[in-house]
């Protein structure tokens, strides 16, 4: 029972260890755009696309 | 209701715009929630180019409706509809969604008659009233 409780508490923490460490470091950025046909796209910091957006609104978000 | 009316009503119910401004089928401004009128004028800019490099991106040419760009610093979104545009930033990760609905409600507001509060009647009133 002991050994159990033992294994729990070392896979949450590697489960919160994980998470602090790597999940953090998923992008937070990233644009979207929608047009009147219905359809959408999602763009990825790196893209082209991304960074031509990104260069449009940092300025009015630093303002 | 008038564009001020709108804004005023997006900024009470919205908790993560900061800053929204209302432009027109040509790109000027209509309103903003900006006291300084170059701020606001800055903003529109901005949400102009915005649409114009989202329209950019795809080579048919569909008018983009809403674009929108989530950074470390805040978001910057911008809706088209009915030939007006509204661009709001937030801060960081914004609940895009919900903010989405809140520019779009603000823009279906815009134009619409403001509804008449309803006066609250009670029974004992109404049966006070006079018979007519």
């Amino acid at each position: 029972m002991r050994r159990l409780f033992r294994l729990v508490v070392l896979a949450a923490l590697a489960v919160w260890a994980w998470r602090l460490l790597i999940g953090r470091r998923e992008p937070q950025e990233r644009a979207g755009v929608s047009y009147a046909d219905g359809s959408s796209l999602v763009l990825e910091p790196g893209s082209p696309g991304f960074e031509r957006l990104a260069a449009v609104a940092r300025p009015a978000l630093r303002q | 209701m008038d564009v001020a009316q709108a804004l005023g009503r997006l900024m009470q119910d919205s908790s993560q715009v900061e800053r929204a401004v209302v432009l027109d089928a040509d790109g000027s401004v209509l309103g903003s929630t900006l006291d300084n009128a170059a701020a606001g004028e800055l903003l529109a800019e901005a949400a102009r180019e915005l649409l114009a490099a989202a329209g950019e991106l795809r080579p048919s040419g569909d008018e983009v409706t809403r674009a929108e760009v989530e950074l470390s610093e805040g978001a910057l979104f911008v809706l088209r509809e009915g030939g007006r545009a509204i661009a709001a930033t937030t801060g960081p990760k914004p609940t895009a969604g919900l903010v989405a609905y809140d520019l779009r409600t603000c823009l279906h507001g815009l134009g619409e008659p403001e509804k008449p509060k309803r006066k609250r009647t009670t029974r004992k009133a109404k049966e006070e009233a006079p018979d007519r």
